[in-house]
């Protein structure tokens, strides 16, 4: 997200990189509550709602590709998934209407629904799912977020027009959770068999609204899919969108977006600034939709494979010497609740342990001289056989907001006074993923957005140390647990719900105390839009704003 | 070869102060501190920054670096006077603290500057057709580029810092001095002065070193003084990039980076950092013009 600086200092293999770990771009809790108690009167169709998104413009309008936020945010205008998360976040069969697993979890079996078309007219049944699974699997797609969710697939075969049959090389009860992201929606198998140049231009759903046309560098014009008919009925209305169709905008810079908004020009912004929220919140004519994505948590990561934080001691005074609440309360004028848990607060097994993250500068410094670092330099930075306590903590300026940006400095100057000097780089993306790659970290802030707990086996099993083809990794804490593996591959795939989460609490409970990461607060999803825009809180399981049911009073 | 750049040449009676602009002797104190107020004024704020720059401490009241997040955004006045930015920190101080890297930037980016031009200009000016041709081609692909992307280019290759940014304003900005200093070394070149000690048979170095250089000089100063507020400017747009001094270091162009943030929340964390960029800039202008009207006299 947010303000890129344009400069790329150093050449790594970028591209597919950027793909990976925008992965960790992030996510939240689906759908719907359109709120009540307006009396705008009943809805009307007709008018054009013009979206301003804050992200860089996507390079290619299918999420298959790549698959970042910015792609999820606009493809589930167009798009739809196979499965879905209800209002109350509970997971629900969209495009799909069952799903069954064998006893020994090897063979997943999904029904597909009748009766949908895509909107170039081709029928959506068993053979048009597996097409954008091989699709999406297919490494000339080079796709990322959706390749890593359908990992575990060995063979598919369709049994009929309306079965899927998926083979497994290991059980994966995360896999129904994984069709719930756009990155695994489901497009025209026909519309696939074009080149990735015109599919990325105009990708073919069943989504409400159809692409029309891409201005590269303006705009993507959706308009209404006349023939859309919702697979599942919801609280709404039935039939086409009321709106006649969208203009997704890119402006980057956040005052100008948001004065955009206030001068009536968009009516939703995407990337709302904390300070911005506040004052907006204060005012009549624009509303505030908050949709913390799911997955991880926002959190810095503390990086256990090298000093000083091989050693257990000083993670734990490193996180006793940091006063984030301070910051947090200072910076995100209550938009922002403190997280205490590896997971997004948008996510039902997350695991929080408040007690653990205390500011507590005494301690860090009992710690810290029970460890060795006892002496202290000219500047006041404490040292151990002449080396200073210091860790370097690059930060990539597209990922992290001012306001966090503020948080991490207000972290370095409380960090100071226990004697720990941290050095903030701050980096483009790709120089970003250098300095992950070559190692060059201590600390580290990357967001990741998945729908479910498994999102905790790719930040913190030990396999996820190893770098991907694309160079990345996500076990940015580098934790390498026999013990946290075998709990994580347990949770991932046993058929129990109930172990299940006990297994995920206890694989949360043991990075927390072992000191790997330092929550912060829930990735930050924060829409704001015109008060004349009605209907609008409706998301995707990954907190994607859709505006099926949202219409224009005139 | 022609005299083409007259403006610069010292005596050169062209550039002789018109009289009417001189004020009448005589005609009362007044007048006279009128017309040299801006000057005043202009000494006044440079050498308040260079004080803040060498003795920041005896001016800042507070760390520039202690944060209070319980008085983060507060308003000019009261206990701090011009306000704090989104950490609690004091502006004054952090723009007094400022003062030195800012300063320093452009002074050395300025230095490196015209060193660089100084070096190109006498080669080009007094080193024969040829290398003038040679010069002068390299001087115009200069030019194409705008000064800020050749900046940044250069940035990208060594890396952002505070040493690539002196080296970079500092190439960006040696074309321009080049050309005048070229021009400089030509108009002397052929005055009666160097005819005089070349018929006298001086050496080329001597005629250079004893006759050329102290001459061209004094436009130099004036050069470097007007240049010297265009640094801190160029110096201030990179670390508004952020490109400069990394975090938290207190930078004007990097305070005014993190205050466009708040600009509705917090006008002065913006507008007294480019307050400070723009007093610099424009203390500086007045301070060359008035310099070369002296050396014009």
């Amino acid at each position: 997200m947010r303000h890129v600086r344009p400069l790329a200092t150093r050449l790594f293999p970028a591209a597919a990189a950027l793909a990976a770990a925008l992965v960790l771009a992030g996510c939240a809790p689906a759908t719907t509550a359109p709120e009540s108690g307006n009396d705008a009167g009943p809805p009307v169709a007709g008018g054009t709602l013009v979206y301003a998104s804050g992200d860089a413009e996507p390079s290619c309008l299918d999420p298959h590709v790549g698959g970042n936020y910015p792609q999820a945010l606009v493809a589930s205008q167009y798009l739809e998934t196979l499965y879905t998360k209800d209002a109350a976040g509970t997971l629900v069969p969209w495009l799909a209407e069952d799903s069954t697993v064998s006893a020994d979890g090897l063979t997943r079996t999904v029904k597909i629904r009748p009766g949908i078309t895509f909107t170039d007219g081709t029928p959506l049944d068993a053979e048009a799912v597996k097409a954008n699974f091989e699709h999406l699997l297919d490494p000339a797609t080079a796709s990322s977020t959706g390749y890593l969710a359908l990992g575990k697939i060995k063979s598919m075969k369709a049994l009929d027009d309306a079965t899927l049959e998926l083979k497994l090389k290991t059980p994966d009860n995360a896999l129904l959770e994984s069709f719930a992201m756009p990155w695994v929606a489901i497009q025209s198998p026909l519309a696939l068999k074009r080149s990735q140049a015109e599919n990325c231009a105009a990708p073919v759903g069943t989504g409400p609204f159809k692409v029309a046309s891409w201005k590269k560098q303006d705009a993507v014009n959706l308009v209404r899919n006349e023939d859309y008919v919702q697979p599942v009925a919801t609280p709404g209305h039935e039939g086409a969108a009321y709106l006649d169709g969208i203009t997704w905008r890119f402006i980057p810079e956040a005052a100008t977006r948001y004065a955009a908004l206030q001068a009536g020009e968009v009516h939703v912004i995407d990337n709302a600034q904390p300070d911005t929220i506040a004052a907006a919140t204060k005012l009549q004519t624009i509303k505030h939709l908050d949709a913390p994505r799911p997955g991880a948590s926002n959190r810095i990561e503390l990086n256990s494979s090298k000093a000083p934080f091989n050693d257990a001691a000083v993670r734990e005074a490193f996180i006793h010497a940091v006063n984030v609440n301070a910051s947090v309360d200072s910076l995100f004028f209550g938009t922002a609740p403190r997280s205490y848990s590896p997971l997004s607060s948008a996510e039902p097994l997350a695991y929080s342990a408040e007690s653990l993250f205390a500011y507590d500068p005494a301690k860090a410094g009992e710690l810290l001289d029970a460890a060795g670092w006892s002496e202290r330099d000219s500047e006041g930075y404490r040292t151990k056989d002449g080396e200073r306590l210091s860790l370097t903590f690059p930060v990539s300026t597209s990922q992290s907001i001012p306001a966090e940006q503020s948080l991490f400095e207000q972290m370095q100057a409380t960090a100071k006074e226990s004697g720990f000097e941290i050095k903030i780089n701050l980096l483009d993306l790709s120089s970003w993923y250098g300095e992950l790659f070559t190692n060059d970290y201590n600390l580290v802030s990357a967001p990741y957005t998945k729908v479910g707990p498994s999102v905790l086996a790719v930040l913190f099993h030990s396999d996820s140390t190893i770098p991907a083809p694309s160079g990345y990794f996500a076990n940015l804490s580098q934790v390498k647990d026999p013990k946290l593996d075998e709990l994580l591959d347990s949770a991932g795939s046993t058929q129990d719900e109930a172990e299940r989460k006990e297994l995920y609490a206890q694989a949360q409970k043991l990075v927390l105390e072992g000191h790997y990461l330092l929550p912060l607060y829930n990735q930050q999803n924060h829409f704001l839009y015109a008060g004349k825009l009605q209907n609008v809180g409706a998301t995707t399981a990954v907190a994607t704003p859709t505006f099926f049911d949202a219409w224009l009073a005139k | 070869m022609s005299i083409d750049k007259q403006d610069l040449s010292p005596g050169d009676p062209v550039l002789a102060p018109h009289p009417a602009r001189r004020p009448a002797p005589g005609t009362g104190g007044l007048r006279a501190l009128a017309a040299r107020l801006p000057l005043l004024l202009a000494s006044a704020v440079l050498a308040f920054f260079v004080l803040a720059a060498m003795l920041p401490g005896l001016l800042a009241p507070y760390d520039p670096l202690a944060i209070n997040p319980a008085d983060a955004f507060s308003a000019p006045g009261g206990g701090h006077l011009l306000g704090t930015d989104e950490s609690g920190r004091d502006i004054y101080s952090r723009i007094i603290h400022g003062a030195r890297p800012s300063l320093l930037i452009g002074a050395a980016a300025t230095a490196i500057g015209l060193g660089l031009a100084l070096v190109l200009g006498t080669v080009a000016g007094f080193g024969g057709r040829w290398l003038d041709f040679g010069v002068g081609r390299i001087l115009e692909v200069l030019f194409a580029l705008p000064g800020l992307l050749l900046a940044l280019v250069f940035i990208a290759l060594a890396g952002p810092g505070v040493g690539t940014t002196v080296v970079a304003v500092g190439l960006t900005t040696a074309p321009g001095y080049a050309r005048m200093i070229r021009a400089q070394v030509i108009a002397l070149r052929t005055s009666p002065m160097v005819e005089a000690a070349t018929v006298l048979g001086r050496s080329r170095a001597k005629i250079l070193g004893i006759h050329i250089l102290p001459n061209a000089l004094a436009p130099i100063a004036v050069l470097g003084t007007l240049g010297l507020g265009q640094a801190v400017v160029w110096a201030a747009s990179l670390s508004f990039l952020g490109l400069g001094a990394p975090p938290p270091a207190p930078e004007w162009g990097a305070m005014l980076s993190a205050g466009r943030t708040y600009l509705a929340l917090a006008w002065w964390m913006t507008f007294f950092p480019g307050l400070a960029i723009v007093l610099v800039a424009a203390a500086s202008t007045v301070l060359s013009r008035a310099l070369k009207a002296a050396g014009a006299r």
